[in-house]
């Protein structure tokens, strides 16, 4: 098996641009929580928040590229630009074949989807839809559009795994670079905010629904006060790669993959289990032939529900114990659904290369079904490097990938 | 409808839906070789041009005829035309 490195992250969060201004924002212990207002025309809909991105520069990206991108493909595009950059890549090189493109989101654009339904339901008619609306609807939209831009003729998939989309993107990635399949992989999802994919977490009970009057404490994960998530939106790419590969061309190199895993629980539609979590975590460590003791810091999944927040916190308490630093990024960053996996990825390595871990923000009180594992409740100095990412999805779906910041020194 | 009127909404439909600058529509252009559009855009200029001007144009046969942007002036003249008729 080969090693795979990260050598190049790129980001659009709710609070920047870009991952050096979501790094910077995290710092400040910013959010990017927003009430929504507008969405009270939607009878039903009882969560008036959400974590919206910036839309910016959309028309750097070539219209023959831009016109089959919804919102979320286009920050998939900015962030995987980001990405390339950061990784020192050429442009012209990506369409050797060896390079290739995995990336999810929950479902095809929800803007698109929701104009198109408007538009031709009420008339039942076809011939007012557009050919680009078709493409922006499509399940794979993120992936295909990505591979298009770049001028990628690698290995393209789409993991559309709604909240573990993108996780399981980089675990998909790392597999394919480890087994010799591809050289390099641009790997992450993408997601966008619309009423009806509140819409739909409300009606399941999930949403935050207290808070609308103070969209900035909506989404507060493992907290007594937690009442739902808040729907975020953005894009995480990330360009994993072989470590050889890397170092001869003499990349930067941020973390090194070390292992990864992805599992269903087998119990139920929609509630994670401990112990489907847990079970997620050590298979995960035991391909990066790691034993618990190693990991110095687990990125929660955590997003701010009653049933899921206390379930993760049980499997991190049965699997690590009490001393291992935890916490989850979407007190600022809301839940970013299929992008969460890579978002805060980008983030927590962003933290660790600035020396410190980011806190669980609107922590105030831990639950008592969360306590028993140490919350990081304020920035916190580090020289961790392995840690555990986490992210779970509706349908009974974990992912865990195992990481170390690449520092110089490296055995390689 | 007036020519100039045709021409007017015509060129608003090629910069609003395919971002083309003012300058370069001319009749004579070539909406594939010049103006760069290919067959999924031409599928959004017939959905554009029903809207634009109230017609309906999709199961024309005459669409596949276009070449130039005079062409579709020409067209959408004799629409009306007969629609009047």
């Amino acid at each position: 098996m080969k090693r795979v490195v990260i050598t190049g992250m790129g980001a659009v969060s709710p609070v920047g641009g870009t991952a050096a201004e979501q790094a910077d924002a995290l710092d400040a212990g910013r959010h990017g929580l927003r009430a929504m207002p507008e969405w009270a025309a939607y009878k039903g809909l009882r969560s008036l928040v959400a974590a919206p991105a910036e839309l910016k520069n959309e028309k750097a990206i070539p219209r023959q590229n831009r016109r089959s991108m919804s919102r979320m493909s286009i920050f998939a595009a900015q962030a995987a630009q980001e990405a390339l950059r950061d990784a020192g890549l050429a442009p012209e090189g990506l369409g050797d074949g060896r390079t290739g493109c995995v990336a999810g989101s929950t479902t095809g654009s929800a803007i698109a989807l929701a104009q198109v339904y408007e538009t031709m339901l009420p008339e039942k008619d076809f011939s007012i839809l557009q050919s680009m609306q078709f493409f922006q609807c499509l399940s794979h939209t993120v992936a295909m559009n990505l591979a298009q831009f770049l001028g990628l003729r690698g290995v393209l998939l789409a993991t559309n795994a709604a909240c573990a989309s993108s996780l399981q993107a980089i675990g998909a990635a790392f597999d394919l670079v480890r087994s010799g399949r591809q050289d390099a992989v641009f790997c992450g999802g993408a997601e966008e905010v619309h009423a009806t994919v509140t819409g739909s977490f409300d009606m399941l009970m999930a949403a935050s629904t207290r808070y609308n009057d103070r969209p900035e404490a909506a989404s507060r994960p493992f907290d007594a006060a937690r009442d739902g998530l808040v729907c975020g939106e953005g894009a995480g790419i990330l360009v994993v790669e072989e470590l050889e590969r890397a170092l001869a061309r003499g990349a930067r190199i941020r973390a090194e993959i070390l292992g990864f895993h992805t599992c269903s629980g087998g119990s139920h539609i929609s509630e994670s289990n401990r112990d489907g979590i847990a079970a997620c975590m050590r298979a995960a460590l035991a391909d990066a032939r790691l034993e618990p003791a190693a990991i110095e810091y687990v990125g929660a999944h955590a997003t701010a529900t009653l049933q899921g927040d206390g379930e993760e916190a049980a499997a991190i308490r049965a699997t690590f114990g009490g001393q291992v630093p935890v916490s989850s990024l979407k007190g600022n960053l809301g839940h970013t659904l299929g992008a969460s996996g890579a978002i805060e990825l980008a983030a927590i390595l962003a933290g660790l290369e600035r020396g410190h871990l980011y806190p669980t923000r609107n922590l105030e009180t831990v639950a008592a079904e969360c306590a028993g594992i140490r919350h990081v409740t304020a920035l916190e100095p580090t020289s961790a490097r392995t840690f555990l990412k986490n992210s779970f999805a509706f349908g009974g779906i974990h992912a865990s990938l195992v990481c170390r910041r690449w520092t110089e020194g490296d055995p390689a | 409808m007036t020519r100039e009127e045709i021409i007017a909404k015509t060129n608003a439909v090629f910069a609003e839906s395919f971002e083309i600058e003012p300058e370069r529509l001319k009749p004579e252009a070539n909406v594939f070789l010049d103006l760069g559009l290919d067959s999924l855009d031409t599928v959004d200029l017939v959905v554009a041009i029903q809207k634009k001007f109230g017609v309906q144009i999709r199961d024309d046969e005459r669409v596949r005829s276009i070449r130039t942007l005079g062409d579709v002036y020409d067209f959408i003249a004799t629409i009306q035309q007969e629609k009047q008729g």
